[in-house]
């Protein structure tokens, strides 16, 4: 689980050099088109060819801030992909399940025998998660640790 | 080569490596005595080492050879470039070389040639400098590679361009994901586009090899989140059977073209070419490319890597948008009206025609009205109304239990790689203008509306290089018509979906005006709309516009406004057509035809077609009838 969340690491790091270039993508943090704070997803294919992502210079930003918190369950990385699907994660909450919903969980290195549970869970606390359509993506992350750490099962996958 | 100019060449390469580099001494018989192996041996000719390089040609001697890496930072000797062995020769100092340490050392640099190389000359690691790579070790912990998928994201609905498609690699760590691979490592490639390159201007340099192409690796949610949700195309996902060894030459290589510029053309050297020749360094052996040289279309090498046996197993994940259109033909026609209703109105859930329905029935038209308002809403700027009535959908959605809801039920269609070639020749007769006629036709690519739609998409054609010649009685033989461009898009409308249907359509047709019978040049577009009337048929209306140059007119350049319509009608995989359309030009002379086309699928790359067409104009009218024999390759 570790390797997946520090590889995300390094690809998200990478990311913040793209956001430049490909204009629009976000660096860190907030969420797509429902949420506030995002100028959209980039909306072409060359877009995302227009950056070369393992670039040597790439290493050095993987503890880089931007913006972002580095402390948390979630790691710089973790973080980055959580923002990215906001939208997507939301409607899965909303929803009780789907692909986002999982992803999430697997960021969270919950295993897959608790991942039923983190589903519900999430589910029941949509309005905690999902107070309004202003909800930034850190205040977000902030709000899914608080509801894994109030239940018995999710509560060790927080060791902050 | 005589033996005392290759003893020559020997020695001046020995002296370069020399030279170039400060070797570890004690090494130097041994790094000599391996070079000369390369030389005796002629390993520099091997198809690793070959493929390692990206050389293309082949030959007896190094001249016949030139990489497709356009970087000079790619290549260790001064012409490498073009010189396989001269490459493969500074190669082995460098991996030598003791002046240099750390991670931009030969051996950090290029790790799939080294890895190759120790096995290739059975290298004793122990006479090898030690260097610590630093990055690149770092970099390998990141990368989870235990499968490799190829992923197709299939066609757009109307953007016929789209079927020309894409293909990216996915690395799929062995991770438990649940069927969601979002956290996996997407390996494109593509031209290194600048951002002020207009669409014109990227069309030109990518056919005439104005741009450089590169690898990247992305996030594939990315990729889901640009294919499934942004532009609508379904997704294919063909995983491959490389074992670790194979993937790991992957993994190698790709760190050794990171940031490096290769050739890039749109039509033969593109995303899908390159990762076939990831393929061939894979699995050494395998010939992916050879039948690429001209054109890769992205799912003829899906059916090349079919043929070749690496695909293991394949996944189809359909897009939001086709989940939505299924939800919305599931669901009772009252529903849709809901569905609708509620997408602009949340207080429609307050309304007894909502709330008296069941739980289930209720949760599912929300979902649906959530799914229809963001499908409004994709690559567009966030609006803050419809970002509230979209939360004030979710918690509407979120206060139906999991359970109640009912999942769209998705018909799997036929994977993309199972449809017809995309060449098409064909040998047909007919009889035009009174005149018996045999035709000789040849389509580069790709697919018409009347063609086998297993595996394409319906009501959505594009033909590039589409070539007629008739040999005429009492006539020789002569050009009938050179479509160099057919696109014709046609997407039904119904109450939630307004695609416009249009048409671009541009190259050379023989036209009867004013008593004579020769060959026109000409542009013509149009735009409209697609309604669907039965499953299977559908009507559609046009206006057109056109200039042509036809020397029997008043202007050498005429222009024309006209129309098209016509109905399209599917038969399990035959199609017919039925079309009706005219033009009238600014000079007076008009045109107004009638034509019947019909495919008759004899196998998914064999069929007969059928046309007959009846023209009238202002003083002559005349039929064109004929039959022939198609065959997709």
């Amino acid at each position: 689980m570790k390797r997946i969340i520090a590889g995300l690491a390094l690809l998200t790091a990478s990311q913040v050099a793209m956001a430049g270039a490909a204009g629009g993508d976000a660096g860190c943090g907030w969420g797509n088109a429902l949420f506030k704070g995002n100028s959209g997803t980039a909306n072409h294919v060359l877009a995302g060819i227009t950056n070369a992502i393992f670039g040597n210079n790439t290493f050095g930003m993987t503890t880089g801030t931007n913006g972002c918190s580095t402390s948390g369950a979630l790691g710089y990385g973790g973080k980055n992909a959580v923002s990215a699907i906001m939208d997507e994660f939301s409607e899965d909450v909303a929803r009780g399940e789907g692909d986002a919903l999982n992803t999430v969980a697997v960021l969270y290195g919950v295993e897959p025998e608790d991942r039923d549970t983190f589903a519900l869970v999430m589910h029941e606390n949509f309005a905690v998660i999902f107070p309004s359509e202003d909800v930034t993506a850190n205040e977000m992350i902030a709000s899914i640790e608080e509801v894994m750490k109030a239940d018995p099962t999710l509560a060790k996958y927080i060791t902050a | 080569m005589s033996l005392s100019v290759f003893a020559i060449r020997c020695i001046q390469c020995i002296a370069l490596a020399f030279a170039l580099f400060s070797v570890h001494a004690a090494d130097s018989n041994y790094i000599a005595d391996l070079q000369t192996r390369v030389q005796d041996q002629r390993i520099w000719q091997s198809a690793e080492w070959l493929n390692l390089l990206h050389y293309s040609g082949d030959g007896e001697t190094t001249a016949e050879y030139r990489s497709e890496v356009n970087d000079d930072r790619f290549f260790l000797s001064a012409d490498g470039d073009v010189n396989p062995e001269s490459e493969l020769l500074a190669t082995i100092a460098a991996f030598y070389q003791t002046d240099i340490s750390g991670n931009e050392h030969a051996q950090c640099r290029f790790v799939a040639r080294l890895n190759w190389l120790k096995q290739k000359l059975s290298i004793d690691a122990s006479t090898l400098p030690v260097v610590q790579c630093s990055s690149y070790i770092e970099w390998r912990k990141h990368v989870n590679s235990d499968h490799v998928t190829m992923v197709f994201p299939a066609y757009n609905l109307n953007s016929p361009s789209s079927m020309f498609g894409h293909t990216l690699l996915r690395l799929d760590s062995a991770e438990d994901e649940g069927n969601s691979r979002w956290l996996s490592t997407a390996v494109n490639f593509g031209a290194n586009v600048t951002e002020d390159d207009n669409s014109i201007l990227y069309a030109y340099k990518g056919l005439a090899g104005g741009y450089s192409g590169v690898f990247v690796v992305d996030h594939y949610y990315k990729k889901i989140q640009e294919y499934n949700r942004i532009e609508h195309r379904d997704i294919w996902e063909y995983r491959l059977n490389l074992s670790a060894d194979e993937t790991e030459r992957i993994v190698t290589h790709l760190w050794e073209v990171q940031d490096i510029n290769f050739d890039y053309y749109y039509f033969d050297e593109n995303c899908s070419y390159r990762l076939l020749e990831l393929l061939e360094i894979a699995r050494p052996g395998i010939e992916l490319t050879d039948e690429f040289k001209l054109t890769a279309i992205p799912v003829d090498t899906v059916r090349t890597i079919r043929k070749n046996g690496l695909i293991e197993q394949s996944a189809y994940k359909p897009s939001q948008a086709t989940i939505l259109r299924s939800l919305l033909e599931q669901i009772p026609e009252q529903d849709r009206d809901l569905v609708m209703q509620l997408s602009s109105d949340i207080s429609t859930s307050r309304k007894d025609a909502f709330t008296s329905l069941p739980p289930g029935r209720q949760g599912n038209i929300a979902d649906t009205a959530y799914q229809y308002l963001r499908y409004q809403q994709s690559g567009q700027e966030r609006d803050p109304a419809i970002a509230k009535r979209s939360h004030q959908l979710l918690l509407l959605l979120n206060s139906y239990p999991k359970d109640t809801l009912v999942e769209a039920a998705i018909e799997i269609p036929e994977s993309p790689d199972q449809g017809h070639g995309s060449k098409r020749a064909s040998l047909g007769a007919g009889k035009r203008l009174g005149n018996l006629y045999t035709e000789l036709g040849f389509r580069m690519a790709f697919h018409s509306l009347e063609d086998n739609e297993q595996g394409f998409l319906r009501g959505a054609q594009i033909n590039l290089g589409n070539l007629q010649i008739r040999a005429e009685e009492n006539e020789g033989i002569s050009l009938y018509k050179f479509d160099l461009v057919d696109i014709f898009s046609l997407t039904p409308r119904s109450r939630f979906f307004k695609p416009v249907a249009w048409k671009v359509y541009t190259g050379l047709e023989r036209q009867y005006t004013k008593g004579v019978d020769q060959l026109t040049a000409h542009v013509t577009g149009g735009a409209g709309g697609s309604w669907k009337l039965l499953k299977n048929s559908q009507v559609y209306g046009l206006a057109t516009a056109r200039i042509e140059y036809n020397k029997q007119m008043d202007r050498a350049i005429e222009p024309a406004i006209g129309f098209t319509s016509g109905l399209l009608q599917h038969f399990g995989p035959s199609t017919a057509r039925v079309d009706v359309s005219g033009e009238q030009f600014s000079d007076g002379i008009y045109r107004l035809r009638a034509a019947y086309n019909q495919n008759f699928v004899i196998s998914t790359n064999h069929s007969i077609r059928f046309s007959a067409q009846y023209e009238w104009q202002e003083v002559d009218e005349f039929s064109d009838v004929r039959l022939n024999y198609q065959y997709y390759f």
